[in-house]
């Protein structure tokens, strides 16, 4: 039981402390994490807005592709985006593999089907009334449709932290594809894996609980803008 | 001599959901700075044919013309001019000065909207520097009710849609609503369509009445109808349980639900236990309940508790004379049971 509470102590050493590998540790993970939650918000909620909101041939079977892909195995995308970016595959030439860039891609893979389906989710929750209350206030097609997504704004706030939560916290695609370099693409979570195979457990335990403590940092934000 | 345009002119309109037919309007013409009620019993198609004229979605068939020129959804011609109050009033998630604000600023309305806002506010009853700045949730049922109204009073609209205005707040808010409604048409013309199961209400705030039926319009001013099921009596007429020991009597319906349709002037009003023997008249005791006259017409009206019915009954001035008619006092009605239409 000493390792845990050693692990706690240094947690707080590491974070106070100024650290040079914790926080490249953390900025990579920032960097990556905050790259790919750009990306699969700025894609997939118009997408989740759609899904929910309009009707069209083959919804439900699209919905059903959505679901399914929340279920993604992180290793299985990161093979897949390892086969895209390595030399041989069709992106190589982009030189993306272990690169920062190439991990922000895997986890917006990840990310993508949780905004896209909590959005949706969101808009079909929708009260039925508000079409009739906005188009009978006047509201253009236009109007009509950033109205209505203003409306559902918690819930899509709740889809985009649903998915920071499961890019945060992924190693699959980081390792894969990142391969954690030292100072370069060691991100917390390839970190933590790193130094627990080491059986450095109180450093594994540190670098979780900064793990947490960003996670809750990032909600003590929102909960804030939420509130205003 | 100009006669003036109708400000709706429906035609041969039919709307249906999925492959069902829920309205069928042949033709109905509402003019300009009139108030127009519906009444009909739940399902009759009240609020799809409001949300039509709302242009809040197109009819499966035929059109809508407004002032003279068929109009669609989202067309320029009718996005600013009509505005609907659906039955449950929904408020967006933000201030109450927000919800109201909002038509205002979807028509670009850059001016200060405080004015306009308070006034609105004022003009439903609830203090703006109370209730301006609440949030959507705390506000009561009544107030929300109130709130919603104020967003389309606040818009000064040309025609007003109010499906169930007074359906669910208390007896203050519903003559707030009232009041608020016949302000809109007294300052700025307003032509008002009002959907209600409060026929009184209706009555007395509409300049006409339509009734709706299974979708479709069944006819104007005050009437009755009693809905089955009808069981068959010996004498070949048929019944309905009305209260302990009364019931209703008609002529053979078409079928055991149909409802009866009965026009308020068949209907005899009479001292209580002045029942004759004469042939082919039924009777049934009540106990008026109000007397009113009708706002167009002068006629007079008496509503009649018959068991759980309330009957409307036209009063000529042969009756006055030869009764004493004062609520709460006891009469017989008298009617010929074949007068009675089928719907």
């Amino acid at each position: 039981m000493d390792f845990i509470l050693a692990g706690f102590i240094e947690a707080i050493r590491l974070l106070f402390s100024g650290d040079d590998q914790t926080w490249s540790a953390v900025g990579a993970t920032l960097k990556a994490s905050s790259g790919s939650m750009a990306a699969s918000l700025t894609i997939g909620v118009p997408l989740g807005f759609a899904l929910g909101y309009f009707q069209f041939p083959a919804k439900r079977q699209l919905r059903l592709l959505v679901d399914t892909a929340l279920a993604l195995p992180t290793v299985f995308i990161g093979l897949v985006v390892y086969a895209f970016i390595s030399n041989r595959g069709p992106l190589g030439e982009m030189g993306l593999l272990f690169t920062l860039t190439g991990i922000a891609i895997g986890q917006t893979i990840l990310a993508l089907p949780v905004v896209i389906a909590l959005s949706a989710t969101a808009v079909e929750s929708m009260d039925r009334h508000l079409r009739a209350l906005l188009i009978s206030l006047g509201a253009s097609r236009r109007q009509l449709l950033f109205s209505s997504l203003w409306e559902v704004r918690y819930g899509v706030l709740a889809a985009g932290l649903t998915a920071y939560g499961r890019v945060m916290t992924e190693v699959g695609i980081s390792m894969m594809v990142g391969g954690n370099i030292k100072w370069h693409t060691r991100t917390i979570t390839t970190a933590i894996a790193l130094e627990t195979g080491k059986g450095m457990f109180s450093t594994g335990i540190a670098l979780g609980l900064v793990l947490i403590a960003i996670a809750f940092g990032v909600n003590v934000c929102l909960s804030f803008l939420r509130k205003k | 001599m100009t006669v003036s345009q109708p400000i709706y002119r429906i035609e041969n309109l039919v709307h249906r959901y999925n492959s069902d037919p829920v309205l069928a309007v042949d033709r109905l013409d509402i003019e300009p700075a009139s108030i127009m009620g519906l009444v009909g019993p739940n399902g009759s198609g009240k609020s799809t044919l409001l949300k039509l004229m709302a242009f809040i979605f197109r009819p499966t068939q035929g059109r809508i013309l407004f002032d003279g020129k068929s109009a669609l959804p989202f067309d320029s011609s009718v996005r600013f001019l009509v505005t609907l109050l659906t039955q449950d009033p929904y408020l967006m998630k933000r201030t109450v000065f927000k919800n109201i604000a909002y038509g205002l600023k979807v028509r670009g309305n850059r001016e200060n909207w405080t004015r306009p806002v308070h006034d609105a506010l004022a003009m439903v009853g609830l203090d703006p520097d109370i209730f301006a700045h609440r949030q959507w949730d705390q506000l009561s049922g009544g107030e929300a009710q109130r709130v919603a109204l104020a967003a389309r009073l606040v818009l000064k609209p040309r025609v007003l849609l109010l499906d169930e205005p007074t359906a669910s707040v208390d007896a203050a808010s519903s003559e707030l609503i009232r009041a608020a409604s016949l302000r809109a048409r007294s300052e700025w013309g307003t032509t008002l369509v009002i959907a209600s199961h409060d026929r009184e209400w209706l009555y007395d705030v509409c300049d006409e009445v339509i009734h709706l039926f299974k979708g479709t319009p069944t006819g104007a001013g005050r009437s009755n109808m009693v809905f089955g099921p009808w069981v068959p009596e010996e004498n070949g007429l048929y019944s309905k349980l009305i209260g302990d020991g009364i019931r209703f009597t008609v002529s053979a319906p078409p079928n055991a639900d149909a409802t009866a349709f009965i026009d308020p002037a068949v209907i005899r009003i009479l001292n209580s236990g002045e029942a004759s023997t004469a042939e082919n008249i039924t009777f049934v005791d009540g106990t008026v309940i109000r007397i009113a006259s009708e706002k167009q017409s002068g006629n007079l009206f008496a509503d009649v508790r018959a068991g759980s019915l309330t009957l409307v009954v036209r009063v000529d001035e042969s009756h006055l004379a030869a009764m004493t008619l004062h609520r709460g006092w006891p009469v017989t009605l008298a009617y010929r049971p074949d007068s009675i239409r089928w719907l």
